[in-house]
């Protein structure tokens, strides 16, 4: 156990909202008292490591800071206290439609959405038809974004997500996307990336079936805090016994 | 500032293809697509021609390229700077799911908008042709007349862009600063032609960069003289300084952003 390499540290990890509100010229003109900066910490303090290969799930209710660590994990926030330290591995939030420009055609958004999120132009192409593939969807590919419906939409930016792979990828609910066939597809794309010994993957989820089915240890946030974290068979029934 | 280099290297890709993609997206939105990327300059060089000329009945040499240079290089500075004020949260689905350097997102609008005063100067070299004017080795500093603009642009932008995130209305108050410029840089009238007293005229040519380049360049591309190469030095060691701000403030704050909008 003790030789374990980590892919993710997390270090007494704290995260404030600090001033919400924005200032505007015009009210500070008009009225020069200055409003009370209130601070708001989403998360408070926590701490764990990521085993490589692991697959861990964060669960919680809402507004229990699981999705500010999930940013945090991507480097899209700073911490205000702590550290995360991802050894160096590449990390991406499997999230939708990153930098979709409506107007243009699919296979012009798989590019684009590709390199935003950190890819080489190369890279993106050569993947490029195993996107299309799995996307399902046919000659639409070539015609403007703003043509799809709803459900085309979601399809194209998982595809694009699923197999553009990092070696860390973070999760935030996105495995209920399209009908239940392509539901049924994505899920088991996610089970093969999850399989991949050298990938670590961080689920958060509401939904105890899809952890329970995924996950191999489970991190609990309550209120910013870690109220358990342990192996999905002891943290799940404890959590469902809370959550009843 | 070996970071800065870093990123910029690694974010240059995808930059430039967002710039491109966003060019793309913008001609296939208008029905006459890339030709108002011509005629929006050429017909905004009708009314001020129209008004110098008509109205107030006086012109420069050359006048149809006088305004023209003016008004491109004008355009290039004040839509970046404009659309970097509300860059953030404009670009806010991208901001809140990847990271990169926010400045990037100023590198997107200076290609954009640089690729657009490219054609208008094409255009301009066609309104030279038609008038036959003379140029000599004086149109070698265009080049550093540009970088200096390019670096102005950048630093003023990437600085409005870190305010633009906290200050709810700044866009209405870089609007009228912007306009005051417009109408102190001498886009469609020649400030040291226009008796205006020292050292007032001094200070509105050299002491605004955006007018001193717009001078310079002229200068340079029609009337055969050279710039001033000492307010150069000054403008340009002052855009790379700007810059130099505005990325450290930039890398600075850059993570708290997305939780402000």
């Amino acid at each position: 156990m003790e030789s374990k390499e980590y892919a993710i540290e997390v270090e007494n990890l704290k995260i404030r909202y600090r001033c919400l509100k924005k200032v505007s010229i015009r009210k500070s003109l008009f009225s020069p008292k200055k409003s009370k900066v209130e601070t708001f910490e989403a998360v408070k303090g926590i701490s764990f490591k990521v085993p490589k290969g692991e697959i861990l799930g964060i669960i919680g209710k809402n507004g229990s800071g699981k999705s500010t660590l999930l940013r945090a994990l991507a480097g899209i926030f700073s911490a205000d206290e702590g550290t995360i330290d991802l050894h160096g591995h590449s990390v991406s939030l499997l999230s939708i439609g990153v930098g979709f420009q409506k107007k243009l055609s699919g296979r012009e958004n798989i590019l684009l959405s590709g390199i935003l999120l950190g890819f080489t132009e190369t890279q993106v192409r050569e993947k490029m038809d195993e996107i299309i593939a799995f996307s399902e969807l046919g000659d639409f590919i070539d015609l403007p974004v703003k043509t799809y419906s709803s459900g085309m939409y979601s399809k194209l930016a998982f595809s694009i997500t699923a197999i553009l792979e990092t070696e860390i990828m973070l999760v935030d609910e996105v495995l209920s996307v399209g009908d239940a066939k392509f539901k049924k597809k994505s899920f088991k794309k996610m089970r093969q990336l999850i399989s991949n010994k050298e990938r670590t993957v961080v689920i958060v989820s509401h939904n105890s079936d899809t952890i329970n089915r995924l996950c191999n240890s489970v991190l609990w946030i309550h209120d910013g805090l870690v109220k358990m974290q342990g192996t999905t068979q002891e943290v799940m029934p404890k959590y469902e016994e809370f959550m009843a | 500032m070996k970071r800065f280099i870093n990123d910029s290297k690694k974010y240059w890709e995808s930059a430039k293809f967002s710039a491109k993609s966003s060019l793309k997206s913008e001609v296939a939105s208008s029905h006459l697509s890339w030709l108002w990327w011509i005629l929006d300059p050429l017909l905004f060089m009708l009314v001020y021609s129209f008004i110098a000329l008509i109205v107030f009945g006086r012109g420069e040499k050359y006048f149809a390229a006088f305004v023209f240079i003016g008004l491109s290089s004008w355009n290039f500075f004040s839509k970046t700077v404009r659309q970097s004020v509300r860059l953030v949260s404009q670009n806010s689905a991208i901001v809140s799911k990847v990271y990169l350097p926010k400045y990037v997102l100023v590198y997107t609008q200076i290609m954009i908008n640089g690729f657009k005063m490219l054609i208008s100067f094409v255009l301009v070299i066609g309104i030279m042709i038609i008038y036959r004017v003379p140029v000599d080795y004086n149109l070698l500093f265009v080049i550093p007349l540009f970088l200096t603009l390019g670096l102005l642009t950048f630093g003023i932008s990437s600085i409005m862009l870190h305010f633009g995130v906290w200050v709810d209305d700044l866009f209405n108050v870089v609007n009228v600063l912007l306009k005051l410029v417009f109408y102190l840089s001498g886009i469609f009238y020649n400030i040291a032609n226009r008796n205006i007293p020292e050292p007032y005229a001094g200070i509105l040519l050299k002491g605004n960069p955006i007018a001193f380049v717009m001078n310079e360049l002229r200068n340079c591309m029609i009337y055969s003289t050279t710039p001033d190469l000492v307010w150069l030095a000054v403008w340009f060691v002052a855009g790379i300084i700007l810059s130099v701000i505005g990325v450290k403030i930039i890398y600075k704050y850059e993570n708290s952003y997305v939780k402000v909008i």
